[in-house]
């Protein structure tokens, strides 16, 4: 988990940016990229973002389980769309006595949705692997995200690994008692492995609490303060959307 | 339908990790990824505006309700093994939220979970955050919480209660994560043999997957009663100084055989609907064509695309809103009222 979510060393060229321009250009090449029809703009995007991803040092065996699920969904859209969308057959077989039928536009639907797949997801990818949690949780906050969801985020993250190690504890002191062995004993063992940390979330944020309310807590948690946007940075950044609405008009 | 079956075959020969409750990212169009994001920003709302409310009376909620994000997102990522189909899937943990922090802050919490998964695990993603919430958060945490408080309010134990709920809430997050799909990528085709489709191809994990997470979440609940019972009345899970109720097993048959036969139904409605033309045509049509008044185009035709189905959203969107809104005026300050005349 540890590595999924911290990949890379925060000393890329990217990481100088200011997250409220990374996330403004992600999300306008992301509208792009679901409202465009074909399928060589998200490919293109795509590229764009995969190649960024090496520039920065992403492993590239991180990347691909990064891609695994998506991957897999695209393939399923593509196989959907393929037998159960369009008119103009493109192949058909029998197969047990059936008649299996692929259709052209079909298919072209299900590459035009897998390529739109491929480009989101190495878009937020990029910005995931760019930017730290809580540079994009000021971001939100600065585009008048509530507060209220913010400040809950922050503490997710914060105590996220702190319960997924505890996790790992109590899965592990399962598992060597055969807690797992089974289907029965399985799902006793995940039940209560959930509910301990219920327990344990619970006991904690009274722990927090004491302890930030004696710091001076008041119910509302300080966020980050922005630096002034650079112009630089905002003109790179128009540049490069105007460059890719170009070429998702073409 | 035999075209699926094989298909069926198939998916089930992909013994893969299977992680399709969320929609992933970039599968919807611009248009209707804004429109999950309508519906599902005054859930959001709401549950922002309850969990402030509680956060004046009890500074620890905000913690609490992100450690219990967190958890939520450490049970969404754990793989249970699903035998029937072959994979391993996730359960999606909202459930249990729901029924320890209501609805609507269960909506918040599924909002992160989702947030933190989508910009780290590319599991669901950004643009799809908001159909993602509607499906697991509204839908699955409404749909788990009212049969918990339906059920307790029969009479169920805490382990029935929690059983239902958790598979409810399972099956109503697929429901709705199918139904979002088909919207999304369905083209120029008609909407209901599309939906059965993937619906169908969901069954294979998401059925048993569902008795799971209903067999979880119960655990859950049954481990909370016996380990910290202090924690269930602290949110109102159960009254103080009560023990646990004797199980409602008709009701819970009763109510599963209900949810069952309409999802069985469901399909044969949609195609029955279809042969059979509604009352306008056979009754009102006929009666005014026979009196001299023939049909006209109406001045807003709704029948074009998906512009009905946009405005029901709209209309079912802001009824949301309005509920939310003025729900205290509407429950609670009534509440408030009737206790101070019977003070």
């Amino acid at each position: 988990m540890h590595q999924i979510v911290n990949p890379i060393p925060n000393t890329h060229f990217l990481a100088g940016v200011d997250p409220r321009v990374k996330l403004v250009s992600a999300l306008a090449l992301l509208v792009l990229v679901m409202s465009s029809r074909g399928g060589a703009f998200p490919l293109t995007v795509a590229g764009l973002s995969l190649g960024l991803c090496l520039w920065m040092g992403v492993p590239p065996r991180l990347f691909f389980v990064r891609f695994a699920e998506p991957i897999f969904i695209a393939a399923m859209v593509i196989v959907l769309k393929l037998l159960f969308s369009g008119h103009e057959a493109l192949f058909a077989f029998s197969c047990f006595g059936l008649e299996i039928v692929g259709h052209r536009d079909g298919l072209a639907a299900g590459v035009a949705i897998a390529s739109r797949i491929a480009g989101a997801v190495s878009v937020v990818a990029a910005v995931g692997f760019a930017t730290p949690f809580t540079d994009l949780m000021a971001a939100l906050s600065w585009l008048r995200v509530p507060r209220g969801f913010i400040e809950v985020a922050l503490f997710a993250w914060r105590y996220l690994f702190v319960l997924f190690d505890d996790a790992q504890v109590v899965y592990a002191a399962q598992k060597n008692r055969l807690g797992y062995a089974g289907l029965r004993r399985g799902l006793r063992s995940f039940g209560t492995l959930a509910g301990a940390l219920v327990i344990k979330a619970f006991d904690n944020s009274q722990t927090v609490t004491t302890a930030m309310v004696q710091r001076g807590y008041d119910g509302t948690l300080p966020l980050l303060r922005h630096r002034p946007l650079r112009a630089g940075e905002v003109a790179g950044s128009v540049a490069l959307v105007a460059v890719m609405g170009l070429l998702w008009r073409m | 339908m035999k075209t699926v079956l094989i298909i069926e075959c198939l998916l089930l020969l992909l013994a893969t990790p299977a992680h399709a409750m969320h929609i992933s990212e970039g599968i919807l169009p611009f248009g209707w990824a804004a429109v999950w994001f309508a519906v599902a920003a005054p859930f959001v709302a709401m549950g922002v505006r309850r969990m402030n409310d509680l956060s004046k009376d009890d500074l620890s909620v905000k913690p609490l309700v992100g450690l219990m994000a967190a958890v939520v997102f450490i049970i969404s990522c754990m793989p249970i093994p699903v035998p029937s189909a072959g994979t391993c899937s996730h359960p999606c943990g909202t459930g249990i939220s729901a029924i320890l922090v209501g609805p609507f802050v269960s909506v918040v919490i599924s909002a992160v979970a989702l947030l933190i998964q989508a910009l780290f695990l590319a599991h669901g993603g950004l643009s799809t955050l908001g159909a993602n919430i509607v499906s697991m958060g509204v839908v699955g945490s409404c749909a788990g919480w009212l049969v918990f408080r339906g059920l307790r309010a029969m009479g169920a134990n805490l382990a029935v209660a929690g059983f239902a709920a958790g598979i409810v809430a399972d099956w109503g997050t697929y429901l709705a994560t199918s139904a979002e799909l088909t919207a999304g990528i369905r083209g120029s085709e008609p909407f209901w043999p599309l939906f059965s489709k993937i619906f169908v191809a969901f069954i294979p994990t998401q059925l048993p997957l569902g008795i799971l997470e209903g067999a979880m979440t119960a655990g859950m609940v049954v481990l909370l009663h016996r380990k910290r019972p202090d924690l269930l009345v602290k949110m109102r899970v159960i009254p103080a100084g009560t023990g646990d109720r004797r199980p409602a097993t008709g009701a819970v048959a009763l109510l599963l055989a209900v949810f069952l036969g309409g999802l069985l139904l469901t399909p044969h409605l949609s195609r029955a609907a279809e042969k059979w033309s509604g009352v306008d045509e056979t009754v009102v049509e006929k009666v005014a064509k026979e009196h001299g008044r023939e049909a006209r185009e109406p001045l807003i035709n709704t029948d074009r695309g998906d512009l009905l189905l946009f405005v029901f959203l709209l209309a079912g969107a802001t009824g949301g809103f309005a509920a939310g809104y003025w729900w205290r005026a509407l429950v609670a300050e009534k509440r408030d009222r009737r206790g101070d005349d019977a003070g």
